[in-house]
């Protein structure tokens, strides 16, 4: 695009058309941070399962995972920031909703702590919920949606199933609100990258 | 009778980086260069018109010790690309 050539009106309809589609089409996600908290939940999750038989005491401190696993998404988010090169405008609020999840969900964890309530996987799983459906809501992602309605239908299960099968549904949650969205958005993105080779 | 297009819009490379900026709440300059595949030369003259017409901002910093160039579209431009488009719209005769 270095001559300043003279436009015709079809010609200008196809350049508005063609830049905002490349824009459009040029939103990715690399899908690791879906993948990592997908995994580190199952983990944790079905880690706590087993560990009613178990009884290991390291695995007793096993949810701490998710407080350390702040550390590389910070730096997941920064390199994705970096590689994108633009900002969209919906990026700064679908931000805004999982920086609140992350609030939400370390304050139950410290009520949990401090109340002791020992059904808690409802109140995970509607968690678990909002901030999956929100960005599946915002981008038009399907999985994500399918992926947030799940956690919640799940949340309503976890009512009548008792403490420790319930860590299955959370398992289970992840695996649809997270994980497997995950590995689309990974799929898509390294897609697009070998195409841009 | 038809309304004259935009001059400062009704460029080739103008057009292309006000219709990457319309879509991205800001973007980088070497994003915009990749989006175009256009020269940094070109690219910069083209985003300094835009700028002087007011209908982007550009923001200079450096990140890693290195230069970037921030370009947000203000709304200015954001008018100025509507009406382009509903002038567009008319002279191709298009129906809403």
């Amino acid at each position: 695009m270095e001559n300043e050539q003279t436009l015709t009106g079809e010609q200008s309809l196809e350049l508005i058309t063609s830049m905002i589609s490349r824009a459009k089409n040029d939103y990715y996600d690399t899908g690791i941070s879906a993948l990592l908290w997908g995994s580190i939940i199952i983990f944790c999750s079905l880690a706590t399962y087993a560990n009613q038989w178990l009884k290991w005491v390291a695995l007793d401190y096993v949810w701490f995972l998710t407080v350390v696993a702040v550390v590389p998404q910070v730096i997941i988010s920064m390199r994705e920031g970096k590689l994108r090169g633009f900002k969209s405008h919906e990026s700064h609020l679908i931000g805004g909703v999982w920086l609140s999840y992350v609030i939400a969900i370390f304050l139950f964890s410290y009520v949990d702590y401090v109340l002791n309530i020992s059904r808690d996987a409802p109140v995970y799983l509607t968690l678990f919920g909002i901030p999956t459906f929100a960005t599946g809501y915002g981008r038009r992602f399907i999985p994500m949606i399918i992926g947030g309605l799940a956690c919640w239908v799940f949340a309503i299960v976890a009512l009548y199933i008792p403490y420790p099968n319930a860590l299955f549904l959370m398992a289970g949650g992840a695996l649809l609100a997270w994980f497997i969205p995950g590995l689309l958005l990974r799929r898509c993105y390294l897609k697009a990258k070998r195409q841009h080779v | 009778m038809f309304k004259d297009l935009n001059p400062i819009l009704h460029s080739q490379l103008r057009l292309a980086i006000v219709s990457l900026l319309i879509t991205v709440k800001e973007a980088e300059f070497t994003y915009l260069r990749e989006k175009t595949n256009s020269t940094a030369g070109n690219l910069s003259v083209q985003i300094n018109k835009l700028k002087e017409a007011g209908y982007i901002d550009v923001t200079k910093s450096f990140k890693d010790n290195y230069p970037q160039t921030i370009c947000k579209i203000t709304p200015q431009g954001v008018l100025a690309f509507e009406e382009y488009v509903k002038d567009l719209q008319a002279y191709l005769n298009i129906k809403k």
